[in-house]
């Protein structure tokens, strides 16, 4: 819903790896996602709520653990609306050029 | 003990400017699945969960656990179409449908109980869904069919 807080979520190293970690396996808790940062506890929590805010993680209680997946749709919707503008323009740019270029040399 | 919870469960979200009516019959109705959903009629009822290929030939059959229009659907999931997933164990499908503020709903898929179907995990993990829910959402926000 909001293209802002995915862009700032993911303009954060720290946040970006724990995506990184999300992908790799899915369904972590705090603790596992800690492990590998040199950073507090309340730190990283702070990130992951960064992070469910853009939608980007997603929490689910199993038993007395909150697990935290990826939710990788709003990346994909970020791709759409950017990313395929883009090439596609870039794409018909070099092909226009070809043309232009193969008419010149005929 | 977690280790198996982690691989088995799979959780999507996406915002949809739409009624809960609307993403329900695009959720339930063969003539809306077939436009995001990798070209598949799926039909969900209370009766089952059904779903078929363009040809016509079943790529699923499963039944359906809870069916709560237009908020909460639970099916099962098994693929037919492809001999290795069909030998699999079947897993289950939740969706559930969320009013948010601003004529939004959240839509929040879970594909979970894959503990016997690494194979069909493995498929429809990632770009699988993703691309289910991002073509359901270009789908009611703006009419169009997003994957050809």
């Amino acid at each position: 819903m909001d293209d802002d807080r995915v862009f700032k979520a993911l303009a954060d190293p720290t946040r970006r790896h724990l995506l990184d970690r999300l992908f790799q396996r899915d369904g972590r808790t705090l603790t596992d996602l800690e492990s590998e940062l040199q950073m507090t506890r309340f730190g990283v929590m702070k990130h992951l709520r960064v992070l469910e805010d853009a939608g980007l993680v997603v929490t689910r209680r199993s038993g007395r653990e909150k697990l935290h997946f990826l939710n990788p749709v709003p990346i994909r919707l970020i791709h759409d609306r950017w990313i395929d503008k883009y090439t596609e323009r870039h794409v018909s740019a070099l092909a226009d050029l070809k043309t232009a270029l193969e008419e010149e040399s005929s | 003990m977690t280790t198996t919870t982690m691989q088995t469960v799979q959780v999507y979200q996406v915002f949809i400017k739409a009624t809960p009516e609307a993403i329900w019959d695009a959720i339930t109705k063969p003539e809306f699945t077939e436009r995001y959903f990798y070209k598949a009629r799926i039909e969900n009822s209370s009766d089952g969960h059904r779903s078929r290929g363009p040809d016509g030939s079943v790529w699923a059959d499963e039944p359906t656990y809870e069916f709560d229009p237009p908020r909460r659907l639970v099916h099962g999931w098994r693929s037919l179409y492809d001999p290795d997933l069909a030998g699999e164990e079947p897993s289950r499908v939740t969706w559930e449908i969320e009013p948010q503020e601003g004529g939004y709903c959240l839509l929040t898929v879970t594909h979970d109980q894959l503990d016997g179907a690494p194979k069909t995990a493995e498929s429809v993990a990632g770009v699988g869904w993703m691309m289910v829910l991002s073509g359901l959402k270009t789908l009611l926000e703006t009419g169009e069919a997003l994957v050809p």
